[in-house]
C-alpha cells in the first residue's frame, strides 16, 4: 500500500494541484473579505470533474494555504484576511509599524508550518485508531455522536447560545426536506419536484459563506482599499527561531485538538494559543506591543486547526469545522462517505490525502518564504473588480452540481439569508453543521428503533454510547454549573 | 440589536409553527418507530423554545447595552441594489445565455463599483466571463448549457 500511495501523491499532476491550491489559498485568505471557507467553497466546482485524491487535495490546499495567507493582511493592514488571522493582526501590525513586517511574516509563515505538520502528524497517528473504533458504532452510537456534535456547536457558536441554537436547527430543519430515507414519504417538498431529492447541500454552503461575504464586501466598496508597504527580509533570524521552536509546537496541538472539536475552527484555535501562550510567556505585558511569540502562537494554532479538523470528518463524517463540512460535500460528489469505511474501503486514498496534506504544508513553507512580495501584491486587487467576479463564481460553482437552475436560486436565497444573519449576529456555521449532523441524526435515531423495537434502552447499553451521553451533558451543561459556582463563591 | 432579535425571534417561531403544522399530516409512528413527523416537530419544538429564550433575554436587556444595527444607510441601500440586480441576473440568465448575461452583468457592477474607464471594463469582464465559460465547460466538463444565446 505504501508504494500505491506514494505513488498516487508524488507526482507531477498531484504536486501542481497540491501548489495550486496552496497558492489561490494563500491569495484569498490574504484578501480581507475572502475567507478560507469561502475559498473552498469557490474552489469546490472545480473539483467535480477531477478524481477524488487531486480534487481534495486541491480543496485541502486551498485550506491550508488560506489559514496561513490570512496573517499577510493581517500583518500590512491590520484587517486580517481571514477571521483565524484576528489573533495575529494585533502584534503583526505593530511590526509592521516599527518597518518589520518582513519579519513578521517570516514568523507567521514558519509558525503555520510547524502547526500544520503537528495536526498532520496528529492527523496520521489519530485518524485510523478512531476509524477503528467507530468500526464499532451502530445506529445508537452514530445517533449519540451527532447529538454530541450538535450541543458542542450550540454551546460555542457567537455570543448567544439561542442564538447558535436557532442557527444548528434551522440546519437541520433544512435537512428534513426531501423524500424520507426510512418511509419514502417526501416531506416539505411542495409538490417541487427540485426539492424532492432534498435541499443540495453545496449551493446553501456557497450562499451562506461566498456570497453573504461578497454582499458584506458591497457594504464598503467604495472606501478606498488600503495601501501596503514593501516587504524585505523574510527569513527569521536565529532569536526569532527558538521563540518560534518554543511556541508553534504547542500552539499546535492546541490547534489540533481545537479542530477536532465539531464545530470549532480555525479562529478559535488561533485566540486558544495565543492566550496560552500570554500564559507560558514570562513578558506576558508585552503582548500587542509586536512580539514574535504573539505571532508564532496564534498562526502555529490555527494552522494546527487544519489536520484536527479532517479528524472527525474522516472517521466518522461529523465536521471538524466549516472547511471539513464542505469537504464531505467533496468526497459525496465523488461518490466517497466519509465514515469509518473509508478507511477500510479506500485506505490508498486516505493515506494519500494524509501525505498530499503534509505536501500541501511544505509548499505553502516554501511560497511563504519565497514569494511573499507577489502575496503583498495580490493585496491591491482592487475589491471592486474581485467582488462581481465572485457572484459569477458563486453562480457557476452552484449550477456545476447538479446543471440545474434551481440550485442557483438556492444559493441566491441563502447568500441573502446570510447577510442578514450576520446582520442580526448570527454566525451561520451552525447550520452547516447542522445541515450534516440532523440528517445523521434522525437516521440513525429511527434505525436504532427500528433495530430494537421502539426499545430507547437501545441508546443506553454501550460504554461508547454513555460516553457520548456523558460527554453531551457535561457540554450542555458545564459552562452553566461554572457560572453558579462562581456565582456561588462571590456570595460566600 | 433589540429590535433585530424580536424580529429573529418572531420569524424563527413562525417557521417553527409551519413545520409543526405540516408536521402533524404526516403518518404516524409505527410499533415504536418515528414517523416521518416526529423529528421535525422535536426541531420545531427546540426553535420555539430558543426563540422565547431570545425574546425573553432581549427583552430584560438594558436599554444602554443595546446596539444598533445598519438596516438603511446608504451603504447598505447599496447591498440591496446589488441583490435586486443579482435576481434580475438570475431571472435573465437561463432565458438569454450565460456568456452574454453575465458579461453585461459584470461590465454593470464593474463600472458602478470601480468608475473604470469603459473600455477596460468590458475587456476585464469579456475575458473572466470567457476563461470561466471555457474552463467549465471545455476543462472541466461541466455541461454550460445556459439558455437560447451561450
Amino acid at each position: 500500500m505504501l508504494v500505491e500511495v506514494l505513488a498516487s501523491v508524488f507526482n507531477i499532476q498531484i504536486f501542481l494541484f497540491i501548489i495550486l491550491g496552496v497558492f489561490t489559498g494563500i491569495c484569498i485568505g490574504a484578501l480581507p473579505g475572502l475567507t478560507a471557507t469561502m475559498g473552498v467553497a469557490l474552489v469546490l466546482p472545480l473539483t467535480f470533474g477531477l478524481e477524488a485524491v487531486p480534487g481534495i487535495l486541491l480543496l485541502i490546499g486551498v485550506y491550508v494555504g488560506a489559514i496561513y495567507g490570512g496573517s499577510i493582511s493581517g500583518i500590512l493592514l491590520r484587517t486580517p484576511g481571514t477571521p483565524a488571522a484576528a489573533a495575529t493582526a494585533i502584534d503583526g501590525y505593530e511590526f509592521s509599524k516599527r518597518g518589520e513586517s518582513g519579519r513578521a511574516m517570516g514568523i507567521s509563515t514558519v509558525s503555520s508550518f510547524i502547526g500544520g505538520v503537528i495536526s498532520v502528524l496528529a492527523l496520521w497517528l489519530i485518524a485510523p485508531q478512531l476509524a477503528k473504533l467507530a468500526l464499532h458504532f451502530s445506529a445508537p452510537e452514530f445517533f449519540l455522536l451527532a447529538v454530541f456534535g450538535l450541543s458542542i456547536i450550540a454551546s460555542i457558536s457567537g455570543n448567544s447560545l439561542a442564538k447558535g441554537v436557532l442557527c444548528g436547527a434551522l440546519g437541520i430543519s433544512l435537512s428534513f426536506i426531501g423524500i424520507d430515507g426510512i418511509t419514502g414519504f417526501p416531506r416539505f417538498t411542495f409538490n417541487n419536484i427540485n426539492l424532492l431529492s432534498g435541499m443540495s447541500f453545496i449551493p446553501v454552503m456557497i450562499g451562506l459563506f461566498a456570497m453573504s461575504q461578497a454582499f458584506n464586501t458591497v457594504e464598503g466598496i467604495f472606501t478606498p482599499d488600503q495601501v501596503t508597504q514593501k516587504v524585505s527580509h523574510v527569513w527569521p533570524s536565529k532569536s526569532d527561531w527558538k521563540i518560534i521552536f518554543k511556541y508553534a509546537p504547542i500552539s499546535g496541538l492546541i490547534g489540533t485538538f481545537i479542530g477536532i472539536v465539531p464545530g470549532a475552527g480555525a479562529e478559535i484555535g488561533a485566540f486558544v494559543s495565543y492566550s496560552q501562550a500570554k500564559r507560558m510567556s514570562k513578558r506576558p505585558e508585552l503582548f500587542g506591543t509586536g512580539i514574535p511569540e504573539a505571532i508564532a502562537a496564534p498562526e502555529g494554532g490555527n494552522n494546527g486547526v487544519t489536520g484536527g479538523a479532517l479528524i472527525p470528518m474522516l472517521t466518522m463524517g461529523v465536521p471538524g469545522d466549516a472547511v471539513a463540512a464542505i469537504m464531505i460535500g467533496a468526497l459525496t460528489v465523488q461518490g466517497l462517505q466519509p465514515g469509518p469505511l473509508l478507511f477500510t474501503e479506500h485506505t490508498t486514498l486516505v493515506y494519500s490525502i494524509f501525505l498530499g496534506m503534509f505536501v500541501a504544508n511544505v509548499a505553502m513553507l516554501i511560497l511563504g518564504l519565497s514569494s511573499l512580495k507577489l502575496f503583498v501584491k495580490v493585496l491591491s486587487i482592487p475589491k471592486t473588480i474581485l467582488t462581481p467576479m465572485i457572484f459569477i463564481l458563486c453562480v457557476v460553482g452552484s449550477y456545476a452540481i447538479n446543471t440545474n437552475f434551481f440550485d442557483v436560486g438556492v444559493m441566491l436565497f441563502f447568500g441573502i439569508v446570510g447577510y442578514f444573519m450576520q446582520k442580526a449576529d448570527i454566525s451561520v456555521s451552525p447550520a452547516v453543521l447542522g445541515l450534516i449532523l440532523g440528517p445523521m441524526a434522525e437516521s440513525n435515531f429511527r434505525r436504532a428503533l427500528l433495530m430494537s423495537e421502539g426499545n430507547y434502552g437501545i441508546f443506553f447499553t454501550s460504554p461508547i454510547a454513555w460516553v457520548f451521553v456523558i460527554l453531551t451533558l457535561f457540554t450542555l451543561l458545564g459552562p452553566k454549573i461554572g457560572e453558579l459556582l462562581k456565582k456561588k463563591n462571590q456570595v460566600a | 440589536m433589540r429590535k433585530a432579535n424580536f424580529i429573529v425571534s418572531g420569524v424563527f417561531t413562525a417557521l417553527a409553527v409551519f413545520i409543526i403544522v405540516l408536521s402533524l399530516t404526516y403518518p404516524p409512528s409505527n410499533h415504536g418507530v418515528p414517523g416521518p413527523g416526529m423529528f421535525p416537530i422535536i426541531i420545531a419544538s427546540l426553535i420555539i423554545l430558543s426563540s422565547l429564550s431570545l425574546f425573553l433575554t432581549t427583552f430584560r436587556m438594558s436599554k444602554e447595552a443595546d446596539t444598533s444595527v445598519d438596516l438603511k444607510s446608504k451603504n447598505v441601500l447599496n447591498v440591496y441594489i446589488t441583490m435586486v440586480g443579482l435576481m434580475l441576473y438570475f431571472i435573465l440568465l437561463p432565458l438569454v445565455g450565460f456568456v452574454v448575461t453575465s458579461t453585461v452583468m459584470l461590465i454593470l457592477y464593474i463600472k458602478w463599483f470601480s468608475k473604470r474607464p469603459w473600455w477596460k471594463t468590458i475587456l476585464i469582464s469579456v475575458i473572466f466571463v470567457l476563461a470561466i465559460f471555457f474552463l467549465f465547460g471545455s476543462v472541466l466538463n461541466v455541461p454550460m448549457r445556459f439558455g437560447i444565446l451561450i
